[in-house]
This record gives C-alpha cells, structure tokens and sequence, in this order.
C-alpha cells in the first residue's frame, strides 16, 4: 500500500464527526489505529452539540462533548478536517481511497475568536444552529464552545473581496477570503458512516401546519429554545411574540410511523417530549403540559422517567393523534385537534405553544456519501470493510450511538489489519 | 356505566365478516393501528364517538352488529381525507365503503340474490333474466324473427316493439314494486337495530328530520366538506338530479300514453323530450366525471371494488344505450336502434330489480341512517 499508517495499526477514515463519529474516531485511535475524521460542518459535536439536556439523567450534553474534544487534541493519532465532504470512496476492503472536498472557512487556525469580525461584518445570515430563530453576522463563531474554537465565514452570503471589512478589523491577520476548496485523496483500510440524522422536515405534513401556524416549533427548536447558548438564552418564550410559554402541547410521531413521511418509529421523541416537559415545568411552575400520543415508548429503564412525568399533576396524556393545527381566532395562541380515545371525543385545545416531535430522518435520505449502499429509506448499510454506526443505521439515543460507535471501530480495525 | 356494565363486556368476533371485510376492498384494515388520525381530517364526522376509529376497531375486531345498526357508516361520503392521511395505509375509506356494502347486503331480502349481485360469476345470469323476458316478449309478438316494427307514419317507433306498450309495464311494474317492498322490509329491520342500539331521545320528530335530510341531501352540503376528492360532490349532484329528471320524464311519458293516449315517438321539440334529453346528457357527464375522479383519486382513495364498479357501469350502460337508441332510431337505422334499445331496457330493468342490492341501494340506506341520525342528535 502506498500510504501504509504510520506507526497505527491501520487507518480508518470516519466520515461525520457528531456524537458517533467522535466515538469510533476516539475508541480506534485510543486502540491503536490511524483516524481521519471528516466532517461537513464548521465545527465538531453535530446534534449533540445542540442539545440542552440529555435524558434520562438531565446532564449538559457539552459535558461528554468536551471529554471527546480533548481526548482528539490530545491523540496524535487522529487528524480531523472541517467543513469537508467526502465525494467518493473507491477502493475494496483494505485499500480503500477517499476522496474528500475542503470547503474554505476563510478562517486560518491563529484566530483566536475575539469577534472583532463580526462587529464589522454588514451581512447577516439566519443562524442555521439554532434553526433561524435568530441571526449571526455572514463571519460567525458556530457556538459558543465550537470545536475547532474559531470562527467561520458562511460563503452563500459573504460579499467576499468587494467587502473585506473584516480582513481589516482582524488584529491577528487570520482571515484570507482568497481560500479556495481543497481536494485530497486519503488512504484508508476501513470506513466508518457515522453522517447521523436531520430533523423530518415538518413542512411536509401540510395538516400541521408547521410554518404557517404562528408559534408551531419542532422538538429540536425547542431545545435551543430551553438552552442557555440558545436564542432566548434558556427563558422559553413562544416565537412570535415573546410571550412566557404558560400551556404547551407535544404532538408525538410528527412524521414517524407514518408510511407517507417516515415509515420507523424514531425511537427517540417520546423520550425527549418528556425531557423537554420537565424543562418548561421546572421553569414555570404554574405551567400546563398536554403530551398527544398514539403510544409512550420509553423502552427498558427509560420507563421510570416516563412514571415520574406522569405523577406531575400539571402534564396530561391524551391518546390521540393531533391531526390538525390551526391559528386561534385573533391571537397567536394555537389550536390542536385530537380524539381522546379514552373518551371517543374529537377536541380542540388551545395552547401557548406547540411543540412537534419530529422523527430522525437519516441524512441518507437527503445526501449519501458515493461508495456506501444505503436502505430505501437512506439508512446506510454495512459491506465489507464499510461500517456504519449511530443514526445513519437506525434511530437511536446517543447512549447507544455511543456504544455502537465503539462496536463499528472495532469492526473496522479488525477488518482493517485483515483478520 | 355501572361497574357491573363494565365488567360484562365481552366481544364476540364474527371472523367471517372480518374475511368478507377483508375482500369487499377492506384489504388493508388489519394495518390501522389506532392513532385516530382518520376522524381529526374527517370533515363530516360529528365531535362526540366520531368516526371512522371506532369503525376500523369493530371492524378489526369483527363486530358486525354494531357496524351495520350503526348510522355512522352512512354519514361518511369516502370523501378519503381519512385514506390519504391514514400513517399505514390502511384505508379507513375503503373499509367504511366496505361495511355499508355489506349492510346493504345484511338488510335486503332475499339474501341469495345479495350475494349474487355482489359476486361478478352471477352477473351474465343477473343480465340474462331480464334479457330472456323481453327475448320471450319479443319472440310472442313475432319480431324476433319476422319484420322489423314501423308505425304508422313508416318511422321506427319503439313503443311498437312491444306492442301494443303495454306488454312492457306488466314486465317493469312488478319489477319495481319487488324492489320497493325489498327496500321497506331492509329499512323496517334497520331503523329497529338502530333504535335498539342507538336510543333515541324521547319527544323526538322522523318527519322533521326527514325534511332536514331532504334539504341536506338536495344541497349536499356535508359532501361538498370533502377535501381529497373535492369534485366528488359535483359529480354526484349532477347524476343525481339527473335521476330525477329522468324520473320526470317517465311519469309525464306515462302521462302522455296512459292518459292523452299519445304513444311514442314524440317530436324533439317536446317539453318532456326536452327535460328528458338534457337529463340524459346530464347523467352520461355525471357519470362520466364519477369514473374519472375514481381514476383521478385511486391512488389516495384507493381503487374501489367491483360492488362500485358495476353500479357505475350499468348506469354508463343505460346513458349510452339511452342516447345511442334515439340517435340511430333519428338515423332510421333500424336493426340497429332496435338492438340498442333492448339493450337499455335490460340494463334499466337491471338497476331496478337489483336496487336493494347493488349501490344503488345506498339512496335508500344513506336517507335512513341520515333522518336516523338527525333524530338522535348525530
């Protein structure tokens, strides 16, 4: 092979740098092997990283975040690119090419996030981390504890040469808007699909409204909108108006188990509509919760969490789909529309807010990376020296994508020393 | 409900009419999985025990009793904002139009010819009874073999056919007096299953529901709610008072023959041969905008069943005939607009003997349940 790994036991290249990836990508080179990670992003962490809580235990998220970002600075093993996408992987089990794009960040690594750039920067862009509930400068750090831990600039806006306001006002001289893409060809004996999952585009289920309906939000917006980095810095007021959030309605399986959106259960939802209601009853105690569901699954030990939820006498459970959500007459309340099973009775609720629990849609499904095979649905599917791991296999919590990821390393150093 | 009451319910399942479910174009019921999804995007169904949820679940689990008594399944117009909508694919608009086909065949005496109306190896039988009448009629009078009928004036003229026009009525005036005694002794049967399920509330009123049900059913404004197949109701109109305009028409011709003593042809310039062409022309655009918004929608609404398809077709059947029989009868092609008229008396003969029976019976049906529901505050 003609770039044999130095000094590893075998190199594997680990495509996604969210939670999964940053697990088999620690685990394999922890175990001795050569690590490229590839992520697409300007910053490592993925989903994760936008997270305000993790269940069962209620635990920041950047906590595990952070141990990972140390144990890659501190590997020499590893090497990760940001803002880099793989094009194609070419090869067979052992010798496998992988071809990647680096998109410029126009950001060199001396910078040392000062926001001298942003102050002068005149464009602004929707921040795409908090899902456009608010807005940073076209040069921006993507969050507060980003790793790499400097900022970027976001090319589809960027005036580029013409403006250059920036370039000046950067004391460290770290910005060069004369970057262009990079192509490399990186040798690898195994591959990891760690790409994860995008949030079920809401927009798609026209009888819920989402978009159109004032203060219809998705479970993912909800936890920036509960996280202290997040747009309303932690305090969860309804979009449109700013308005503390006193009653609020969870619509279980927006898209999931449905064969017209996403045909899987998402495993995840039940567990983070119930996490997300301690979020709001813990901040206003006065507030009123009404969970809609077809069933709770919270498998295994995750039912306790869902017992306590339900011994707060301010959360009501309706068996029912919410099928319809419409704008209340002249307010910006909302109306969701459920039959209560238990009582055969098709009722309207008025709520301050509505809170979608989207499915986990595989990024399969919107962008596969030219080598892996993939399920009808976008789920990638393992072959011989291709491995897969967290939520771009199958719907998962990150307590299993963690641990799947650890497998998937496994399997890729032992199908990378050719055992 | 008392405790006792509780405890003492117990479910008998009738796995038959779950199978019959099943082929009648219920294919995909035992999909539903109870998310109720189907009754929040239904625009027809009442707020209070709405449908079709509680359907797909007696369905599945193989309640007939209280499917068929239950007026519910008639309120639904398969609008299939429920189909379209429904997670799994399990059609609860089929599965309705299913059971009510299956009421219908559970209300109509005799049941062997329920069964036969419903099953398409029967249907050349169906159509040969009546087809053998006019044969053995047409045979009585010599015309089978012998000279092809002219009046007086040397014009084709179909009331000479089975001259003199009498011949025909004692065939069609049994025929329809069967259908409307099957029809009382079905509804008589249904209205009781209803009351004995469904009380109804004291000092209530049949007549006045009635007429609320006749206004609703002139306007169709609870079918003009569907939202998937929006043109359905339009369609439905236009046949419908096709229908009656036609009916029209055949009173003002009894009128003309029996009382004035006029027998046909009658001239095209005729008020009841106005009346009666535009209702002919009516009908074939009515039905024809029917089967094209079957096709239009079959992926949402899926495919319907052969209980649909054949009512459908007899009326194509009997528009086509209609208007073809007077055309070649102008045209003075006589063999031809001979045979053609024969054929449309067998096929009108068809929807009226078999009317308790076949789709056509949802008229009679769909307007009980309707005044049923109306009294019981549905």
């Amino acid at each position: 092979m003609a770039e044999q790994a130095e000094g590893g036991l075998c190199r594997v290249v680990v495509v996604g740098g969210g939670f999964s990836g940053l697990t088999a990508a620690v685990d394999a080179a922890e175990t001795g092997a050569e690590v490229v990670l590839i992520e697409k992003n300007p910053y490592l962490g993925g989903r994760v990283a936008q997270l305000n809580k993790y269940f069962p235990k209620m635990c920041p998220p950047m906590c595990g975040l952070e141990i990972n970002f140390r144990r890659i600075k501190t590997n020499p093993l590893i090497k990760f690119y940001t803002t880099a996408e793989v094009e194609s992987i070419t090869g067979s089990e052992g010798d496998f090419t992988v071809n990647v794009m680096i998109n410029p960040g126009f950001i060199k690594d001396n910078c040392v996030s000062c926001n001298a750039c942003a102050e002068v920067c005149p464009v602004e862009r929707a921040n795409d981390f908090n899902f456009g509930m608010d807005k940073t400068k076209a040069v921006y750090l993507p969050y507060n504890q980003a790793m790499p831990f400097k900022y970027t600039i976001d090319s589809r806006v960027c005036k580029g040469a013409s403006c250059a306001k920036c370039v000046e006002a950067c004391k460290y001289n770290a910005i060069d808007l004369s970057m262009k893409p990079e192509k490399i060809a990186i040798k690898a004996n195994s591959v990891i699909l760690a790409t994860g999952w995008n949030p079920y585009d809401a927009t798609r289920m026209d009888n819920l409204n989402f978009g159109k309906v004032k203060n219809v939000i998705t479970n993912m917006m909800m936890e920036r909108l509960s996280s202290v980095t997040g747009p309303t810095c932690g305090q969860i007021k309804r979009p449109s108006d700013g308005k503390v959030v006193n009653k609020i309605a969870f619509v279980q399986c927006a898209g999931s188990r449905d064969e017209n959106h996403l045909e899987f259960c998402s495993y995840i939802c039940c567990m983070a509509s119930l996490k997300q209601t301690q979020y709001i009853r813990e901040q206003n105690p006065d507030s009123e919760v009404c969970i809609f569901y077809i069933d709770i699954r919270t498998p295994g030990k995750y039912e306790q969490f869902y017992w306590k939820v339900k011994e707060d006498p301010n959360v009501t459970f309706t068996k029912g789909k919410v099928a319809k959500i419409e704008q209340a007459q002249g307010s910006d309340d909302v109306v969701v529309e459920a039959e209560d099973m238990t009582t055969g009775e098709k009722k309207r609720t008025t709520v301050d807010m509505v809170v979608l629990a989207t499915g986990m849609e595989p990024s399969g499904a919107s962008t596969k990376v030219n080598g892996f095979n993939y399920t009808p649905e976008g789920f990638g599917s393992p072959d011989k020296g291709l491995f897969v791991a967290g939520c771009s296999k199958n719907p998962m919590d990150v307590s299993k994508s963690a641990q799947d990821a650890t497998g998937a390393a496994m399997k890729a150093i032992k199908s990378g020393q050719r055992r | 409900m008392s405790e006792q009451q509780k405890t003492e319910v117990t479910v008998k399942p009738d796995l038959e009419f779950v199978k019959d479910v099943i082929a009648s174009g219920g294919g995909d019921l035992k999909k539903c999985y109870q998310c109720s999804t189907c009754t929040v995007v239904c625009s027809v169904t009442p707020d209070d025990k709405p449908f079709p949820r509680k359907e797909m679940l007696y369905a599945q689990w193989g309640m007939k009793d209280k499917l068929i008594s239950n007026p519910d399944i008639w309120l639904c117009h398969q609008c299939s904002d429920c189909t379209a909508y429904c997670p799994r694919g399990a059609k609860p608009g089929e599965v309705l139009g299913a059971v009510r086909k299956m009421a219908i065949q559970h209300y109509s005496a005799p049941s062997f010819l329920a069964k036969m109306v419903n099953d398409p190896k029967y249907l050349i039988v169906l159509l040969a009874f009546p087809a053998i009448i006019f044969l053995a009629l047409l045979h009585y009078q010599g015309f089978l073999f012998g000279e092809i009928p002219r009046n007086e004036m040397g014009q084709i003229a179909f009331s000479k056919m089975f001259y003199p026009t009498y011949y025909i009525d004692p065939v069609f005036v049994p025929a329809a007096l069967f259908a409307v005694i099957s029809f009382i002794m079905g509804i008589k049967r249904y209205w009781a299953d209803m009351a004995r399920n469904h009380p109804l509330p004291a000092g209530s009123d049949t007549t006045s529901s009635l007429i609320e049900t006749l206004k609703e059913i002139i306007s169709h404004n609870n079918f003009k709610k569907c939202n998937v197949t929006k043109d359905r109701s339009t369609a439905h109109l236009l046949v419908f008072f096709s229908f009656i305009g036609l009916a029209i028409t055949t009173s003002w011709a009894v009128f003309y023959l029996y009382i004035l003593g006029r027998p046909s042809p009658y001239p095209l310039y005729d008020p009841m041969k106005i009346v009666g062409n535009v209702s002919a022309i009516g009908l074939l655009i009515g039905i024809t905008l029917v089967t094209n918004n079957r096709m239009k929608n079959a992926i949402k609404a899926g495919k319907g069943s052969y209980y649909d398809w054949l009512f459908i077709s007899v009326i194509y059947v009997i528009a086509v005939t209609g208007i073809l029989a007077q055309l070649t009868r102008l045209a003075d092609i006589a063999p031809v607009a001979y045979f053609i008229y024969f054929l449309h008396l067998v096929f009108v003969f068809f929807l009226f003997f078999y009317a308790p029976f076949s789709k056509m019976a949802h008229m009679v049906y769909r307007t009980t349940a309707m005044v049923f529901a109306r009294q019981a505050k549905r």
